[in-house]
């Protein structure tokens, strides 16, 4: 019998390549699919976003990063935390930032042509940067990531079919392009209804609940969890 | 008649809005629609008349501070009265409103709009966005509500412009917010694997009937809504056909080329053509064959999004220079056809065998041509504009 191996990318998580490996495979998140990383708040969700998306800059991999939740000062800070450096990124603009949460209106200038501004209750122009900022990336290298840091806050401020439709739209534009997306979102911020329809979305589930990581669901993986610390070097296993 | 002030839209619409009437910007998601109402307020104002923008989904600063970007001054209107805001955001977000009318409550909107749309008569009336209202509100109220501020605009003389972004939602809900306006514009993405441009073209207006072209635009910042005309590349080797293709294709075309050996003409420089093809326009970019030329491909390539490769498929010899062309006008990337030309010449190649000899991939399409008898250029044309605009 011939085994499909399923490509993965390096998740960036110490440990997460050994617990998702298969057949021989290299383990990580299978290329071109999307995850949805979820658990309660302060388990780590952030920095599982952060990781993936350094990793991907060390690799030669653009990134599209979504803030939702922190401004670009505070994901640089919170970034800086752990030395994950991204200004370099941002000068040769292969992280594409739309930050959806810092006011620009009183004149602050983004600080790269790749830092964009868009607003957290107008999915529609979020929509419509994501599809520019997809377009630029993919220009240089199809293979990229996307981040989405979080989905929570766009359900706070929006309506819940709504953003269930926007982060549908999402995921398409950014695996039509050839890229790996994942969503981060606090569990039990928006009804069970639309917790459930955000899991369909995705082809991968991964759940972090402070002690344990259990990816729930994995392209071509079944059921796995490993314990977790956060050190300094960010989410370990 | 009011102007929209939206290149090619007017002339679309018959010279602009009747006074009184509503226009739909219907867009898919990623598709830049609200520049089209912010740019016809913007010009409505400019030419003396009164506007306002209901939105829900931003803070008015932040509507202000994108007309900046667009290098239009929306503060000085407000304060000079001319243009007013209906915040049907800042309340729900929790920061304080600002603008003549504010929503605080879902039940408001109705009457808040029509007291808005009174205001403006003879003016205009941004309504951003359709969405959320659906999102919030039963699919029957909302119908209800925008058949009355249309009646209302009626009355007063107001141009009313929704803002609609067309989520996944139920097609009938979708065709019956289309059905309760006078016109309704499209805006769409041309997609290439990703998006290489975006379109609108008037799907319908109560007071003609609407020609059926697509335009490509992009919004700029300043600028606004400009208009996109794409370059499309016909290349190949010398004697190919590629100034006789250029010229079927084309409604005109100019030739740049000189007698060779004194006895027939040949390109020198350039041929350049304007396509206007079941309402798709392009300029054509022809490139001359010889080598001697060739320091000039680079430069005429640039920025095309699809190219045509004329051989002559009479003369195999030729199928090396036509790579190489390919190679110098960096065609790789983009979507290609190959025009096999002279296909009732003696010994001329079928597309399959030209598809070996020229090591092409399955995927480029070949079509057999006679350009001299105006045979295939059609079927050639229809080909690449498929493939760049889509079905």
């Amino acid at each position: 019998m011939v085994i499909k191996m399923i490509p993965c990318i390096e998740s960036g998580i110490p440990g997460f390549e050994e617990l998702t490996r298969s057949n021989g495979g290299t383990g990580g998140i299978p290329e071109n699919t999307a995850t949805l990383v979820y658990g309660p708040a302060k388990t780590g969700k952030s920095i599982f976003g952060n990781q993936f998306t350094y990793q991907g800059l060390l690799s030669g991999e653009p990134c599209l990063y979504i803030t939702t939740d922190k401004g670009l000062k505070q994901f640089e800070t919170s970034m800086n935390e752990f030395q994950w450096p991204i200004e370099r990124y941002l000068e040769d603009n292969s992280l594409y930032v739309i930050d959806t949460i810092s006011d620009v209106s009183k004149g602050k200038l983004p600080k790269s042509k790749t830092v964009v501004q868009s607003y957290i209750n107008n999915p529609t122009d979020i929509m419509v940067k994501v599809g520019s900022g997809v377009h630029y990336i993919y220009r240089n290298n199809p293979r990229f990531r996307s981040v989405i840091d979080s989905a929570t806050t766009l359900l706070a401020y929006n309506d819940n079919m709504l953003i269930i439709r926007v982060l549908k739209a999402y995921l398409m534009r950014v695996n039509e392009a050839g890229g790996t997306p994942i969503i981060l979102y606090t569990e039990n911020s928006a009804d069970r209804i639309v917790e459930t329809m955000l899991k369909s979305l995705v082809d991968n589930i991964i759940r972090l609940d402070g002690k344990e990581l259990v990816v729930e669901a994995m392209k071509g993986i079944g059921k796995r969890s490993s314990p977790y610390l956060i050190t300094d070097k960010g989410i370990e296993l | 008649m009011k102007k929209t002030h939206i290149p090619k839209l007017d002339e679309f619409l018959g010279g602009g809005i009747p006074a009184g009437s509503s226009i739909l910007f219907c867009a898919v998601p990623g598709v830049e629609c609200e520049a089209f109402g912010y740019q016809i307020l913007n010009g409505v104002i400019e030419d003396g008349y009164n506007g306002f923008i209901f939105t829900n989904v931003t803070e008015p600063h932040n509507i202000i501070y994108e007309f900046n970007r667009y290098g239009w001054d929306l503060n000085k209107y407000l304060k000079e009265g001319k243009a007013f805001f209906v915040d049907g955001s800042s309340n729900f977000i929790g920061i304080p409103p600002m603008g003549k009318y504010s929503i605080d409550e879902l039940s408001q909107i109705e009457e808040v709009v029509l007291k808005a749309i009174d205001d403006v008569s003879d003016g205009v009336g941004v309504i951003n966005n359709i969405s959320t209202l659906i999102d919030y509100l039963e699919d029957d109220k909302i119908i209800e509500i925008i058949n009355k501020w249309n009646e209302c605009a009626r009355v007063n003389n107001t141009i009313l412009v929704y803002i609609f972004t067309k989520w996944d939602y139920k097609p009938e809900l979708v065709d019956a917010v289309k059905s309760t306006v006078d016109s309704v514009v499209s805006l769409t993405s041309i997609e290439e694997r990703v998006i290489i441009g975006q379109g609108f073209m008037v799907t319908s207006a109560s007071w003609l009937h609407p020609k059926n072209s697509m335009v490509l635009y992009f919004v700029l910042q300043p600028g606004g809504v400009k208009i996109y005309i794409p370059k499309i590349l016909v290349t190949g080797p010398y004697n190919a056909g590629k100034s006789s293709f250029v010229e079927l294709i084309s409604e005109e075309s100019v030739s740049v080329d000189r007698m060779a050996l004194e006895k027939f003409p040949t390109t020198i420089a350039m041929d350049i053509g304007h396509v206007d093809h079941n309402g798709f326009v392009a300029d054509i970019f022809g490139t001359p064959g010889q080598e001697r030329f060739d320091l000039m491909l680079d430069v005429l390539a640039k920025e095309a999004v699809g190219a045509f490769i004329l051989v002559d498929s009479s003369a195999p010899q030729t199928f090396g220079r036509a790579k190489e062309m390919i190679n110098k006008t960096q065609s790789e990337a983009i979507p290609k056809i190959i025009v096999a030309n002279k296909q009732d010449l003696p010994g001329a190649m079928s597309p399959e065998k030209i598809r070996e000899a020229m090591k092409l991939d399955k995927d480029i399409p070949i079509i057999p041509t006679i350009v001299s008898e105006n045979n295939g250029v059609e079927m050639a044309l229809d080909t690449l504009l498929k493939i760049l605009y889509g079905d």
